[in-house]
Parts: C-alpha cells; sequence; structure tokens
C-alpha cells in the first residue's frame, strides 16, 4: 500500500530534496503533497486524514511551522498524523516548543535521506503516534 | 563543490537559482548598512532580515553538502548578530561584512561550476575579528587544579590552541565509554577474585583497576575545565531580545548584566539558553508594568532587568531580577488549590508558595502574547533545570520584583548518584537530590504505605512508592489499603525539593557511583520522572530520576479507595 506523506517548506529547492528521497527505493511509489506554506499547508492537511506523515518547516511566510502546530492541537481530529519538524541547529528553543506542542519528532538539516526513511519506517510500525498533544 | 554521490547532487542547478538571488539580497543589505551606519543610523529593520537570508543560505548549503558557503553563511550570521549588539566596532566590521557577502554570493554562483573561490582566508580572519570583539578577561581565569605545582611553568607560557567544539563532545564521549568500561572491569574483577583475597594475583589486579579509576577522573577533570566557557555567550543574546520585546510590549526595559566571565561546561551553555530565555520573556510581559503605571507607583518609568552569574562551590549560581510588580502569593495559592497541588486548609510558608509557580498549569500568565513562546510556563522551565542537574527557585516582593535563582552544575557529563533497585530494575538518583535514606521498620513501612506519609525529623513528609513513580505495577495491589502485603520495599530515600521533602519507597540501596549521563532520545518526549539515562559497568541501561520533579509532586499519590 502506498503511503502520502505532506510536505510544508517555502523553498522550492526542499521540495526538489523531498521528491528526490521519495523516489528511492525505500520509499518508492509514496504519493506527495506540496505546500508552500503554513496556511496552504494546514488546508492540505486538514483534507487529508488518511497522511502517513507531515515534514514541517518552522520559518514560513502566512503561516509559520508553529502556528500550523497550534491549529492542529485545537482541532482533535488530525492528532492521529505524526508531524516531524524540520529543523536546524541553531533553532534548538523551536525545537523544544514545537515538541511541546506536539510535533512526533523534528529531523534536523542537514540530514540525509535515510535519516529521514527510518523516520517514516518507525512511524509506520508505531500502532499508534508516540505523542500526540 | 557537491561531491557526484551526494544525494542531491542533481539539484545543484536549483540550488542556484533559489540561493543565488537570496544573496545577493544579503549583499544589498549589507551595502545598506554600511550606508546607514556611516551616517549614524541604527538601521535595526535591516539586520534582522540579513540574519534570516544568511540562516536560509546556510541551511540550503548544508543539505547540498556545500560545506563552504555553509561554514561561511554561519560565521557571517555569527559577525551580523556581533555588529548589530556591539556598535563599538562596527566601522570595521561592516567592511569585513560586506566583503564576507559578496564572496558568499561568488560561492553560491560557482556551486554548479565548480571552479569555487577559496575562502578559507576569508574565513580566518573573520574569526579573528570575531575573537577580539568578544569581552573576555585579558587573563585567563586560574583554576585550581590537583597536584598543580607540576603546571607551574607550563602556566607561564600560556599558549592558545583552538579546538573546534565537536571535538571536545567526541572527547567527552570517549571518556564516558571509557569510564562506563572501567566499571565494567571493576565489577568483574571482583567476581573473579572473589574468595582470593589477598592473594598477589588480587592485589595486583585491584591496584590496576584502581589506579585506572584515578587516571580516568584526572582525565574528567582537565577535559571539564577545558570545555568551560564564560557564560557571557549567554548574556549576549539577551541585549537584543530584551530591546525588541520591551519595545513590542510598549514597555522601557533596561538590561543589566554581571559576572559574565563565569564559567560553565559548553553543555549547560548550550542548553541554559532557552530556560533563561522564558524567565526574561516572562518577566518584560508579565513582570514589568507600563511606563505609566511605574510612574503612578512612584518607580522609575524604565525598569531593570539584572542577569548575574558566579560560581559557588561546584555550582554556578544564576540569577534574573527584575523590578516589576512581583509575584501575587494568594493568587498563587488559590490556583494551586484549585489543581489540587496545595491543600484546601492552612497556609503553607511564603517560599512553598512561590514553589508553586514552577508546577504545569501555574503560570498566572493569562495573556497569549506572540512572542511569549505561548503555553511555555515556569514548569517547563523547571523541567529544563532540573534535566540539566540544577535547582531553580524563586523569591519576591509584591510591588518590587521578583528573583529567579538557577543553580548550575559546572558540568553535566557525569553525575554523582545512588543506585537503587524497584523490582529487580536499577535507578540513579542524583546524589544532590537526596537528603536522607533510611532502612524502614515493618510498622513504619505499614504506615507510609497505608497513609502516604512519614515522620522524618520531627516532620511529617508525603511518602510515595517508587511503582507510582515509575507506572510499574503496585506490589501491593490497590494503593494504600491497609492488608496488602509489602513486597520487596525496605528503604526510602528522602528527596528534597526546594522547600519541602519526599519519600520514595524502594527495594534495596546498592551504593554510590559515579553514572556517565546519556540524554534521552527527543522522540521520546519528556517524560515526567525520568531525567536521562546511563550505561552501568554491567552494560545495562538505567534510568536517571528526575528526583526534583519527583520531590514537586509530578505524579500525585493516589489514595485507597
Amino acid at each position: 500500500m502506498s503511503a502520502t506523506y505532506l510536505v510544508v517548506d517555502d523553498s522550492r529547492l526542499h521540495h526538489q530534496m523531498y521528491d528526490l528521497i521519495f523516489s528511492r527505493p525505500a520509499l518508492a511509489g509514496s504519493r506527495v503533497l506540496h505546500a508552500y506554506d503554513g496556511r496552504d499547508g494546514y488546508a492540505q492537511f486538514a483534507a487529508h486524514p488518511d497522511l502517513a506523515m507531515v515534514f514541517l518547516d518552522l520559518n514560513m511566510p502566512v503561516m509559520t511551522g508553529l502556528e500550523f502546530l497550534d491549529l492542529r492541537r485545537r482541532d482533535a481530529r488530525h492528532l492521529h498524523i505524526p508531524v516531524v519538524l524540520v529543523t536546524t541547529e541553531s533553532s534548538a528553543d523551536d525545537e523544544s516548543r514545537g515538541m511541546a506542542a506536539g510535533a512526533w519528532a523534528y529531523l534536523r538539516k542537514p540530514f540525509h535521506p535515510a535519516q529521514l526513511e527510518s523516520l517514516a519506517a518507525r512511524a509506520s510500525q508505531a500502532s499508534e503516534p508516540v505523542r500526540t498533544a | 563543490m557537491t561531491a557526484p554521490d551526494h544525494p542531491f547532487a542533481a539539484l545543484l542547478a536549483d540550488y542556484v537559482a533559489e540561493c543565488l538571488p537570496l544573496a545577493e539580497d544579503v549583499l544589498e543589505r549589507s551595502l545598506a548598512l554600511e550606508r546607514a551606519w556611516a551616517g549614524g543610523e541604527e538601521a535595526a529593520d535591516l539586520y534582522g532580515p540579513l540574519q534570516g537570508l544568511l540562516h536560509t543560505i546556510k541551511g540550503n548549503s548544508a543539505m547540498m553538502g556545500l560545506r563552504p558557503a555553509q561554514e561561511l553563511a554561519h560565521a557571517l550570521e555569527d559577525l551580523a548578530e556581533s555588529l548589530a549588539t556591539g556598535p563599538a566596532r562596527r566601522r570595521d566590521g561592516v567592511e569585513v561584512l560586506v566583503r564576507g557577502t559578496g564572496l558568499l554570493a561568488d560561492l553560491v554562483r560557482s556551486a554548479a561550476i565548480g571552479d569555487s573561490p577559496d575562502s578559507a582566508h576569508y574565513l580566518e580572519e573573520l574569526r579573528r575579528f570575531l575573537d577580539q570583539t568578544v569581552d573576555l578577561p585579558a587573563e585567563p581565569a586560574r583554576v585550581e587544579r590537583r597536584g598543580g605545582d607540576r603546571r607551574e611553568d607550563a602556566d607561564r607560557m600560556v599558549t592558545t590552541v583552538r579546538v573546534e567544539s565537536h571535538r571536545l563532545d567526541a572527547l567527552l564521549e570517549a571518556l564516558g565509554e571509557t569510564m562506563i568500561a572501567q566499571a565494567g572491569l571493576r565489577d568483574a574483577v571482583k567476581r573473579v577474585t572473589r574468595g582470593r583475597r589477598g592473594t598477589p594475583e588480587e592485589s595486583g589486579l585491584d591496584q590496576a583497576v584502581l589506579a585506572l579509576g584515578r587516571t580516568l577522573q584526572q582525565l574528567e577533570q582537565d577535559l571539564m575545565e577545558t570545555r568551560l566557557l564564560p557564560i557571557a555567550t549567554v548574556f549576549g543574546r539577551f541585549t537584543r531580545l530584551v530591546r525588541d520585546l520591551a519595545r513590542g510590549e510598549g514597555k522601557e526595559v533596561r538590561l543589566e548584566a554581571a559576572g559574565g566571565d563565569t564559567r560553565l561546561d559548553k553543555t549547560v551553555i548550550d542548553r541554559m539558553g532557552e530556560p533563561l530565555v522564558h524567565l526574561v520573556t516572562n518577566a518584560i510581559i508579565h513582570g514589568i508594568e507600563p511606563p505609566e503605571q511605574r510612574v503612578e507607583l512612584g518607580k522609575p518609568a524604565e525598569a531593570v532587568i539584572t542577569l548575574r552569574a558566579a560560581q559557588r562551590g561546584d555550582r554556578v549560581v544564576l540569577t534574573v531580577s527584575d523590578d516589576g510588580r512581583g509575584l501575587d502569593p494568594a493568587k498563587l495559592l488559590h490556583k494551586a488549590r484549585a489543581l489540587g497541588h496545595a491543600p484546601a486548609s492552612g497556609t503553607p510558608a511564603l517560599e512553598e508558595i512561590y514553589g508553586f509557580a514552577f508546577l504545569p498549569g501555574l503560570s498566572t500568565a493569562e495573556r497569549v502574547s506572540s512572542l511569549s513562546g505561548r503555553g511555555v510556563g515556569l514548569d517547563v522551565v523547571g523541567l529544563s533545570i532540573r534535566s540539566l542537574g540544577g535547582q531553580v527557585s524563586v523569591t519576591s516582593e509584591p510591588g518590587r520584583g521578583t528573583t529567579f535563582t538557577l543553580r548550575l552544575p559546572l558540568t553535566v557529563a557525569v553525575l554523582r548518584s545512588l543506585l537503587v533497585e524497584v523490582d529487580k530494575e536499577r535507578y540513579a538518583v542524583p546524589l544532590a537530590d537526596i537528603a536522607e535514606t533510611l532502612r524502614m521498620g515493618p510498622d513504619v513501612l505499614r504506615q507510609a504505605i497505608t497513609q502516604g506519609t512519614l515522620i522524618w525529623r520531627d516532620q511529617v513528609i508525603p511518602v510515595i512508592d517508587a511503582s507510582h513513580v515509575l507506572g510499574l505495577e503496585v506490589p501491593w495491589g490497590v494503593p494504600a489499603c491497609p492488608e496488602a502485603p509489602t513486597k520487596g520495599r525496605r528503604y526510602c530515600v528522602v528527596l528534597k525539593a526546594a522547600t519541602h521533602h519526599r519519600g520514595l519507597l524502594v527495594d534495596s540501596l546498592l551504593g554510590h557511583q559515579e553514572v556517565v549521563v546519556k540524554a534521552l532520545d527527543p522522540t521520546l518526549g519528556r517524560p515526567e520522572t525520568i531525567a536521562a539515562t546511563t550505561i552501568l559497568g554491567d552494560g545495562r541501561v538505567a534510568c536517571i530520576l528526575d528526583a526534583a520533579g519527583i520531590a514537586d509532586g509530578a505524579i500525585e499519590a493516589r489514595g485507597c479507595g
């Protein structure tokens, strides 16, 4: 069964990187939805209750990653979808805020495709998300 | 140049397409800053976006495996920050900035072609510039060392070597593994030589293991001293935060810092930044009154937040004070009662009431500000400080201000702890959090289990079974029922929090041990009662209990019934 992933990031380059990662053998056949700001991301997130995982950038125009998580937390219908924060080494404050706001894990840039693959595999094995709210 | 087998090598042209306009924007903004600063303007609106752009370029370059661009963008972020907060060297610094941003644009542009300009020389120059900017004491602080005499000659001609911090981390990691192996060796020698006490083989082995232990301790101390950094590196972040935040809140706040040359382990420095940000943010948003109100109250319109650091023995004491409205004890007590953290009758001591501020859901902040890190209360600050092996407390004078006191260990890598056993599992309890350990007679134990209390040094303290805290099955079925058996439990560890004590029932005490702290995987979240893990000498993993969290009542005792 192919899984659907949502990527929310304002960088086109990052979307292309995700496309490359999702075309590698480990995740081949996955469907990837793209959003370029938090608000569009949240609209797609809410419309796809079958998402396997969301990869969420923090600094985005219109709506930030933390605001995205805030919205998600208020609407209990979507808490089962694990959200992975994509961060950098200098945003440790945001990481803990994001984790406290219900993110499932965070992935620090630069990351290797294998790290993302292992996160995706771990999420699909868990019968329920490790953390919800 | 990205290696051909790099996973994203195919995206080089896309990298240039996205990052080159950003790099050119950075260059233009640096030129604008140069003009503005030459004309004596502050131009604060220019460097915020500049930092953001550099940050994006750094992240993208890192993902592409383009190290020179990544390092240059990172160094330029540091430079821009340093110039923004320290106007004194702007005239020289902005020239360095403009040259660097030009070089960055060249690096990005050439990424797809491969003929990259050299950035190593520039980086070296930039780092030299930054080093001179940091206000350090001219003489390196003398640290008392064991057996100091032999170092006198070396001290007379101090030479400095620059070491990347990840190498120090790797050394510490390796030392930790070695200490674990030594503990394993010690245990194995004990087993092998059992029954052969006093033989030459036994004493030879024994002495060799002891000597190894002593050398490792010396090595640990020397490495720890190498890792100490001045706390000024953290304080530096706050000048701008305070200014921006105060402006946004319509308040007038001045930041004063003292003791910036106090030194702490790099890990502590890295991890205390966030709790400090919360405390300072809270002070500005909730503690300090608007200027007009302050004038009415007879205070100066401009409020003062003071950060102060000093070393006391093997701890560093850090205080964050403001001269704002102070905490309201009546309100705190009311909320603590509403949440069931305080008994409905009787008035606890004032310091105990202030201690309630660190319980979950108790921070009195009612208004959510865009900058206050929404929903993050003082309980999270308490948790972060405790996960570093530190303690935090607060005192306040209504109308006069609030002072938070953080006591931090100089180092976090090695923890002196008491090993205890609960239902055949081993746990480490930090020694700093233990007031006393007690062996319990059957009657005392029965009372502890049925009443949940213990009389200790003429006071009644609450007692909790380790199984509640750790989510294990309760050995006597329904807790706190009189006829339940008391399987296994024989000892009580009295834990101390800032203002009170709490007993923890365990099966046995296995002795003191220095354990090497391994942080919890962040994907596990933050359990309320486990601070970290460690590996014991026999290779088993043990949890390190968050003793202060348990003493503060992270898990409430359940009654009979």
